[in-house]
């Protein structure tokens, strides 16, 4: 099997910079980024928890490392990283110029004007503006429960706006 | 079986779930392929989020080192991917961030991996490629002087012994496809598995 040095090159340069990217977005501090990388893929290594009905290989990592990323803000051995994260005031806007991948931000970003405000607001609060589900819940005044049900719904109805490709115009 | 994921299944894509709630909704996992179709979808969904994040800033301190069996062990299937045909690695293998090797290990998905059954005190793992092309076998606890042995029927090939390391590796060329790998020491069969083309 030949492969192309160049699209070889540019393949792996995306998928590690879009994991360091995740970790750093939740972590602020580029060598903590790097241990969260580290430690989500030496767990996927040894674990053996990824299996094709699990979807596509990038999603599933990208999930891993932000949630190693998160159990890292939530554990106590990093406290200056909670702080730092709790104290930001982070915009709660996709930059599209600034993202990652402009053309899938735009995707998103349409994506989301299409959900139900209640839904939009606690996604990009927690996810752009990086809070806490407890912070968004006492920023939107409403119980935690009712943020994680929006958030959950507002995911499944991301999904399918997103599988119809609906988004671009 | 555990209970249905419910809206956990979203939550967890995104990782909001704690540590301990995770595991056991990675443990449901296994044993349930809706809730897994589930998760799969929401985690499509925080791939596309993610794709709005800003790079990390280039200018990254020093890397620290980690996890030195990670790193060799992506290194040797690194090395052992069709990318080394290409000369990619050739005079380049300084600026290969041991990440991003990791990482294009991970994901090329022409290799898979089997824990043997084992006595306890010993853990081995086999990473091979699906075409037979590779295996990369790390044992813990093996006894010096254990041997790889791929079984096929009725033959059997010994691969080789396991490195004095901690822990112990042997990665072979072309070891074909077989049945079984087991690993012998005096004699004895101490650890075994199946490998899934
Ligand atoms: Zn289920």
């Amino acid at each position: 099997m030949a492969l192309d040095e160049a699209a070889f090159n540019d393949a792996y340069r995306a998928h590690a910079g879009r994991l360091r990217a995740v970790a750093y977005d939740v972590l602020h501090d580029p060598a903590a980024a790097e241990d969260a990388v580290h430690s989500a893929l030496m767990r996927v290594w040894s674990g053996g928890s990824y299996r094709a009905d699990r979807g596509a290989l990038l999603p599933f990592l990208i999930a891993c490392v932000r949630r190693e990323a998160l159990d890292t803000v939530r554990g106590s051995k990093r406290r200056h990283l909670r702080e730092v994260k709790v104290a930001a005031d982070d915009p709660v806007a996709i930059d599209e110029t600034a993202a990652i991948d402009p053309i899938e931000a735009r995707r998103i970003r349409l994506a989301l004007d299409t959900l139900p405000e209640g839904q939009r607001d606690v996604i990009t609060r927690a996810y752009f503006g990086h809070r806490t589900l407890l912070e968004v819940a006492r920023e939107a005044d409403l119980p935690l429960g009712t943020v994680k049900s929006r958030l959950a719904a507002g995911l499944r109805r991301l999904h399918t706006v997103l599988s119809l490709g609906a988004a671009p115009s | 079986m555990t209970q249905h994921l419910d809206d956990d299944a979203e939550l967890y894509a995104l990782g909001y779930t704690e540590r301990e709630r995770s595991e056991e909704i990675e443990a449901h996992l296994a044993t349930c392929a809706a809730c897994c179709e589930r998760v799969a979808a929401a985690e499509s969904v925080a791939a596309s989020l993610s794709a709005a994040l800003p790079p990390m800033p280039a200018a990254a301190p020093q890397r620290r080192t980690w996890w030195p069996q990670l790193a060799t062990a992506a290194a040797v299937v690194f090395a052992a991917t069709t990318a080394l045909e290409v000369g990619f690695v050739h005079g380049e293998s300084d600026r290969v961030q041991r990440t991003d090797v990791a990482l294009t290990a991970l994901a090329s998905t022409h290799f898979a991996h089997t824990t043997l059954t084992s006595r306890p005190g010993l853990t081995v793992k086999a990473i091979y490629s699906r075409d037979g092309a590779w295996v990369y076998v790390v044992a813990s606890g093996a006894p010096a002087g254990a041997h790889v042995v791929l079984r096929q029927g009725a033959a059997q090939r010994d691969l080789g012994a396991l490195d004095d390391g901690a822990p112990a590796t042997l990665f072979i060329h072309e070891p074909g496809r077989g049945d079984e790998y087991d690993i012998v020491a005096g004699g004895n069969i101490i650890a075994h598995g199946k490998p899934m083309y």
